[in-house]
């Protein structure tokens, strides 16, 4: 009596192990740690919409090519909550459990740095599409990076201002909780000082993240006689730094770096902004070509223009995709495919990205030509000038 | 000069958010004794609301329906959005904290934390992580004052501040429904045997602190128009400083150490490097409690509060 | 009938029978955990009782319950009831020695448990050793928020002291580093010092407990709360203004030392100390001041130094709880250690229940392993937990295991049916 109802439980969960073992087979299985919830969720999103629109490219064209074989792709998503230690975990079950060949992600550096060293010590590549800070990659042949390094940065803007303005005074204002303004405030301050002997950094400012007033700072950066302000911030607090010293009666020309580089650094700054100049790997108004077209499709899917993350996560994959495909065929055992896979990243010595042309150091980071930008009277990024180092 | 000038200036608008944020959290704090860790993301959803509302007030506008300058827009959406705020307040009360009111006073701390990080999440799954800009309702004028730059916004903040702060105070002091809540901020016990309703004077002080936070939220979205999901957190931990520096049961010890906490911050940055800040701002917040072990106006301890 | 006789059966297993039968179970699971996986449609062995996978994949889910069931649910039943007489009998054998060999006994068969069950999986190990950790911190924030009643902000604080001053140490004296320049001792003496360098940690975080512990004297609850509040601000402030620890880029590479063994027995002391600790006569004075200060100070407790010992005790166990920390994820930065660690621990502790060791336990490796668990469900994970919890302080406000004593003899002592016990009491 038990047994026979027994029967049709069982055929149906048979039938269930029946679809989803055929599921899984032979495919190329890559990791994405990303921040969908915590501090930055808008950086997890940005990652995730870009790593989906590659997925539905590469499966849609019948999988990644690795030597002569097609395989599809599957992408495994994880939250790492912005937190330096789910990030770590987040490696690690998707290098255990989830066996990925590839990690991409995390983005900023607090967990890019312990992640990476997570990828080292199990042996699997990973990239991050965001992080800049040295100790990501530093001794680490699996870890890998897409953004350039702010020892460029600082020095090209450096060198931009004062042959553009003939400027001697310059201020600087920064977030020093967050890692990437802080490195690239001070090798902006470096370069500046090289240039016009010490003590032309005339006011040094900063605050911490989340902070949305900067008046204090800047009445003393007004007050302290400044010619430029430099501020390497995010789009979100470009627009309220520059609005803020605008109505404190700040009139010097302001100078960013490439994180001022996304549509919404305009929407969200008005006409405050005009004027400004930054350097950029990416400019999303004055794209072209393969850039353009990455921006008009993501726009078109989900509303509005991608960021700097979401390129940076794209040319990321496709520098994995390279990867692959150079390592002229999967064995099947994991360990043997990721060790060939860092390999081959490794061997990419150039690459022509979305966020522009890069070839990479030893140390695994690469090298980007800058471009200078001016966003107009009417609000567009006009391209200005090309600096590569 | 101007240089001090010019920072009380600003500390006088940061402050602001300051003050009427605190001021709704001590409403709660005094009255309910209870610390409302919700506070800083209600005044988010407040900023949200704004939004909102000014977005359709503008459409309307646009197409004729309702011919309104830009300053009457500002004050419907003020308006609006603390009326419908209010109800959010109300809606907290009801499921985090009415169910727990014989409870020890830190687990309805801790259903408040909660309740902010859903609010949080929430707003994340609903909207997606795009920050959002606040439509300019008023176009900012710069006025310079001697070297001291000062703007419309800025007048437009601190004035609303305070005169709700102040309608707040008379509220409290001078209506029935305020002597209701001071009677119940006085004996927890007593009061209801009077035939006060505590429920209904827990979701009236819940409504008048969110319809604050809510009308903070559009003052600060007119400053800094930039708006996401976790704008709140911060400040509603900064607010929960302020409210009980000022001390328990005191509306405008609330709104003054709003302010004070505002100038404490504007002028570390300008006196020490700016890096220095938040060290030196919490030392000074820690030093005056060492003095003042019970904040400005707050009473000494008593074993009647009931941790 | 059948099924409560079944339950009865149950009651009488003690905690050894308990941790055989698991014992049993992950021997099992080695030996035929990855085939039987297989077998049933998943990919490998189902990592966290396959609640991971199944929420990711939904068709995956008979598979994983059957997995569980075949490898734990069923086994451990099976074992724990069937062993039960012989378990109470040498559980009795047990405590006929000195506590201490009996207790010895139940870890050392609990530990094995754990590595041969986190050793199937690296993923695992981690989970575990930060769960762990956030039972010492837990545990320690419920010194001072339940034991002594007050509202302390300042935990992350007193981790982030903890995990600095310890990373600092190791990596100056064991590494070779850019700032802090090469080894100074030789790399062999490291995990012999490693135990010394997480209680100069502890210390370090005691003392700097003192700022919050001397303002307690003359003021206590919501007061108190935000200086505790003002003290992890400041931590964090000055920590991330301190460019010789790298300031907030944060501090790395640190060496490999907080393995699993090192991070249990640093639990088992940390659980085995505070709980005689909370026991003791300072102990019940702490409950003394909670309850009515006054009352306590007239019944000659000195209140002033009831406090200021446990401020400074928890203080010292959140240190060495971050000094592992920093060593079992090898980086700090000072970000690590704000709003959102508060919101953590806070969540654990009143999850768990106030004034319970077991509460602690409880509600640390509740919520790690929930926050671990719903993964899969991204954003909506962070709905889900804090509904979960709202629901827990609605219906116990208290939290789920609260105000319990815990008594390792109680624990582990032999379980009778309880109806021959009351037979067997003495008449009279």
């Amino acid at each position: 009596m038990k047994l026979k109802a027994l029967i049709p439980v069982t055929m149906v969960v048979a039938a269930m192990f029946a679809l989803a073992t055929s599921v899984s087979a032979q495919t190329i299985k890559i990791g994405l740690n990303i921040p969908l919830t915590g501090d930055i969720p808008k950086v997890g999103e940005g990652s995730k919409f870009a790593a989906e629109m590659w997925l539905s490219d590469v499966n849609g064209a019948g999988g990644l090519e690795a030597g002569k074989k097609k395989h599809k792709v599957e992408l495994v998503i994880e939250d790492n909550e912005s937190k330096a230690e789910s990030a770590v975990k987040a490696a690690t079950k998707l290098i255990t459990e989830d066996e990925v060949l590839v990690i991409v992600g995390p983005q900023s550096s607090k967990q890019a740095v312990p992640a990476g060293g997570v990828s080292q010590d199990r042996a699997t590549p990973m990239i991050s599409p965001w992080s800049t800070n040295p100790n990501t990659t530093k001794d680490r042949p699996y870890v890998f990076r897409a953004p350039f390094l702010d020892p460029f940065q600082g020095p090209v803007l450096a060198n931009f201002i004062t042959n553009e303005f003939k400027f001697t005074k310059a201020a600087v204002l920064y977030d020093q909780a967050s890692d990437y303004p802080k490195g690239l405030a001070e090798f902006f301050k470096g370069a500046w000082e090289k240039l016009h002997g010490k003590g032309s950094v005339v006011a040094y400012e900063s605050f911490t993240t989340k902070d949305t007033d900067f008046s204090s700072q800047l009445t003393n950066i007004r007050n302290s006689g400044a010619q430029v302000l430099f501020t390497p911030q995010y789009y979100n607090e470009v627009a309220l730094i520059v609005q803020q010293s605008r109505q404190l009666g700040l009139k010097s020309p302001i100078v960013g770096s490439d994180s001022w580089g996304s549509a919404e650094t305009v929407e969200l700054c008005g006409k405050d902004c005009h004027g400004a100049f930054f350097s950029s790997h990416y400019a999303a108004a004055g794209a072209t070509g393969a850039t353009k077209a990455f921006i008009d499709r993501y726009n078109k899917t989900h509303g509005y223009v991608p960021d700097d993350v979401a390129a940076l996560t794209w040319d990321s994959l496709r520098i994995v995709a390279t990867a692959i495909n150079a390592t002229g065929g999967l064995t099947g055992d994991i360990k043997k495919d990721r060790a060939n896979v860092a390999k081959a990243m490794a061997g990419i010595k150039k690459f022509a990205g979305i966020t522009g042309n890069m070839t990479f150091t030893p140390e695994g980071d690469p090298i980007k030509c800058a471009v200078i930008v001016r966003i107009s009277d009417k609000g567009q990024f006009e391209f200005y000038k090309s600096v590569c180092p | 000069m101007a240089l001090f000038l010019q920072n009380l200036v600003n500390a006088l608008q940061w402050g602001s958010f300051y003050a009427l944020i605190a001021l709704g959290y001590s409403m709660v704090y005094s009255i309910l004794m209870l610390f409302n860790f919700a506070h800083g993301d209600i005044f988010m959803v407040g900023a949200y609301i704004g939004v909102g509302v000014a977005f359709v007030l503008i459409a309307m506008a646009s197409q004729g329906a309702l011919a309104l300058p830009p300053w009457a827009i500002l004050i419907l959406t003020i308006l609006f959005a603390m009326i419908l705020t209010s109800f959010v307040g109300m809606l907290v009360e009801r499921i985090g904290y009415r169910p727990l009111r014989a409870a020890p006073r830190a687990s309805a701390a801790i259903t408040g934390l909660m309740i902010g990080i859903i609010l949080e999440t929430g707003n994340l799954a609903l909207l997606g992580a795009r920050r959002i800009r606040f439509p300019s309702l008023i176009d900012t004028t710069v006025y310079e004052v001697g070297g001291v730059f000062i703007t419309n916004t800025k007048i437009i903040i601190v004035v609303v501040a305070l005169l709700l702060a102040t309608a707040m105070h008379l509220f409290v002091r001078k209506t029935k429904w305020g002597l209701a809540m001071r009677a119940m901020a006085f004996d927890y016990v007593a009061v209801p045997l009077m035939g006060v309703s505590v429920n209904a004077i827990a979701a009236l002080t819940f409504a008048l602190g969110s319809a604050l936070a809510a009308a903070a939220g559009i003052l600060y979205a007119l400053a800094y128009p930039v708006l996401d999901p976790y704008m709140g957190i911060l400040f509603g931990w900064k607010a929960f400083v302020a409210a009980i520096l000022g001390g328990r049961g005191s509306v405008m010890g609330a709104t003054l150490a709003g302010f004070l906490l505002g100038f404490i911050e504007i002028f570390a940055a300008m006196i020490f490097p700016s890096s220095l800040r938040d060290l030196i701002a919490y030392s000074i917040v820690l030093l005056i409690l060492i003095v003042r072990p019970h904040g400005f106006f707050g009473e000494p301890y008593s074993a009647r509060l009931r941790l | 009938m059948e099924l409560r006789g079944t339950i009865r059966g149950f009651s009488r297993v003690p905690l050894l029978g308990w941790l055989v039968a698991a014992f049993v179970a992950v021997l099992l699971e080695i030996a035929v955990g990855t085939p039987l996986a297989l077998s049933l449609g998943l990919p490998k062995i189902p990592v966290l009782f396959g609640v991971i996978l199944a929420l990711k994949k939904p068709l995956l889910f008979p598979g994983a319950a059957v997995y569980v069931l075949l490898i734990y649910a069923l086994p451990i039943a099976l074992i724990a009831r069937l062993g039960a007489g012989l378990a109470n009998r040498a559980a009795g054998r047990l405590l006929a020695f000195p506590l201490l060999v009996s207790v010895a006994v139940h870890l050392g068969v609990f530990y094995i448990t754990l590595e041969l069950w986190s050793g199937l999986s690296d993923y695992r190990d981690l989970v575990l050793r930060f769960t762990l950790i956030a039972v010492m911190v837990t545990l320690s924030l419920n010194v001072i928020n339940g034991y002594m009643g007050e509202f302390s902000c300042s935990h992350p604080g007193f981790m982030a002291v903890g995990a600095y001053v310890a990373s600092v140490l190791t990596i100056d004296l064991f590494t070779n580093h850019r700032v802090f320049g090469s080894a100074l001792l030789p790399a062999a003496l490291g995990p012999l010092t490693f135990p010394l360098i997480l209680i100069i940690g502890g210390l370090v975080s005691a003392m700097s407990a003192l700022v919050v512990a001397i303002p307690s004297f003359r003021t206590r609850g919501d007061y108190l709360a935000i200086i505790s509040l003002a003290f992890m601000f400041i931590v964090k402030s000055l920590i991330e203004n301190l460019d010789i620890v790298g300031g907030a880029r944060g501090l790395g590479g640190q060496p490999d030392w907080a393995g699993l063994p090192t991070v249990f027995l640093w639990t088992v002391v940390c659980v085995w100390v505070i709980n005689n600790f909370v026991r003791s006569t300072l102990g019940k004075a702490l409950n003394a001041v909670r309850d009515n200060e006054m009352a306590a100070t007239a019944m000659t407790v000195d209140t002033r130094y009831t406090k200021m010992v446990g401020f400074l005790f928890a203080a010292f166990w959140a240190g060495v709880a971050g000094g592992l920390f920093a060593h079992v994820l090898r980086y700090v930065n000072p970000g690590t250690f704000g709003i959102q660690k508060l919101a953590e621990v806070l969540a654990m502790v009143y999850f768990g229940g106030l004034n319970s060791v077991y509460g602690s336990i409880v509600g640390a490796v509740g919520i790690s392993l929930l926050g671990e668990a719903l993964r899969p469900l991204e954003i909506f994970k962070w709905i889900i937990i804090p509904l979960l919890l709202i629901l827990v302080m609605i219906y116990r406000p208290t939290g789920l295991v609260a105000f319990k004593e815990f008594d390792p003899e109680a624990i582990l002592k032999p379980k009778t049916d309880p109806e021959r016990e009351r037979d067997a009491l003495p008449q009279g």
